[in-house]
């Protein structure tokens, strides 16, 4: 019952942000900043441990997935590998793991502390709408970091693959294009856009649902925390599973 | 003291402890805030506004200064900038020696006031009428 009446409060709360995001007041000055300060720690900050991250795991991939393609004779399934496992599942997932337990630890973090302090008062004393200055801005910034540093990471990944297979199958940088080229196809790439903007939209939305859910006591910061996270990690294997379905059946 | 906030929602500025600084942004930021929501007042020009407020307190240096690291004096002037730059603001001081416990004289609040009084079309103290007399005041609102 408990966690039927949270679900379906996370779900009208996400409702309220999904609507604000079309809301022409969500677009003033003050609401800009926020947006940039909170895609600078986000995207801009997390650069270098994402690209060494995305080079070490590409790496790795891309050298064990095409020796056992060689030893298989399979290298016509290199394109489809590097497009439709690569690019559409392995650098969504990483990238919204990585933002996950570094972005939305610290907004959950964040709201909880504004909610503790009282610092949300002010803003609604001073008739500044939560949603249009706080939450949206945080969320816009979520949607798109997840499109960007996806793309960063399936771009490392990528270039990885090119210098692999040159040294696996000698393939040539003309030969390795057109292969990529030939395996793409339009309806990964939008499902894979729309997978990265939920994503971003739902572990930058539940962090601050619960941070709200904090009371006026230190003590309640950690297990907001801590739920908003298991309840991230939750909604990341949902979306995981359902875009799948959406992909293969 | 609540039904007074009620009745001027829409231009009360209130200093108080319930309504405090925004710890993760700094001194400027806090004062800004308010006319660059609701006036879509560009960052820029929001900032050099807060630094010419600022400079009328001599305050200046702390305008990149994060709420803890503010005295009691200090942070009760930003919020009383911050009260200010609602349009025809109406201030409204809420027991203010609980932000001020050292307890200044009146001539603080005179002075403080005449610092911003262009921006301020009224100010509302509200107090126990035991504390009085530290504001010099002659008038009948207490509460």
């Amino acid at each position: 019952m408990r966690t039927t009446s949270s679900l379906l409060g996370t779900l009208a709360f996400a409702a309220g942000v999904f609507l604000s995001i079309f809301d022409r007041r969500t677009y003033n000055s003050a609401s800009r900043t926020v947006f940039i300060h909170q895609f600078y720690f986000t995207s801009v900050q997390i650069l270098p441990l994402f690209l060494s991250v995305a080079a070490v795991f590409g790496s790795l991939i891309n050298g064990m997935a095409f020796q056992v393609i060689k030893n298989l004779g399979l290298t016509d399934y290199l394109g489809r590998l590097l497009m439709g496992f690569v690019v559409t599942e392995l650098a969504p997932f990483v990238t919204v793991l990585l933002l996950a337990l570094r972005s939305s630890a610290a907004i959950n973090a964040e709201i909880a502390v504004m909610k503790v302090n009282r610092e949300l008062d002010t803003l609604e004393h001073f008739r500044i709408d939560l949603l249009h200055y706080l939450f949206v801005p945080r969320i816009l910034s979520g949607m798109l970091s997840m499109i960007f540093l996806t793309s960063v990471f399936a771009l490392v990944v990528l270039s990885v693959g090119l210098i692999v297979s040159g040294l696996i199958f000698g393939t040539g940088v003309d030969a390795y294009f057109d292969t990529l080229l030939n395996a793409a196809d339009i309806f990964d790439i939008i499902v894979l856009l729309i997978k990265c903007a939920t994503f971003g939209f739902f572990i930058t939305m539940i962090p601050i649902g619960f941070g709200l859910r904090a009371t006026r006591e230190l003590t309640s910061i950690p297990v907001s925390v801590l739920n908003g996270m298991v309840t991230v990690f939750l909604a990341i294997i949902i979306i995981e599973v359902l875009s799948s379905i959406i992909r293969f059946i | 003291m609540q039904a007074f906030l009620t009745d001027h929602r829409l231009n009360v500025g209130l200093v108080s402890p319930e309504v405090p600084l925004i710890s993760n942004l700094p001194v400027w930021s806090n004062i800004a805030l308010i006319r660059q929501y609701h006036e879509n007042l560009p960052g820029e020009k929001s900032r050099a506004l807060v630094i010419d407020l600022l400079e009328r307190f001599g305050m200046t240096s702390i305008a990149e200064k994060r709420n803890p690291f503010l005295t009691e004096e200090e942070r009760f002037c930003v919020m009383f900038i911050r009260a200010a730059t609602i349009r025809d603001a109406i201030v409204c001081l809420d027991r203010p020696f609980r932000l001020l416990p050292a307890r200044p004289g009146g001539r603080f609040f005179t002075e403080a006031l005449q610092k911003i009084d262009d921006l301020i079309a009224e100010v509302h103290i509200f107090d126990y009428s035991r504390e009085k007399e530290p504001y010099e005041t002659n008038d009948g609102a207490e509460n």
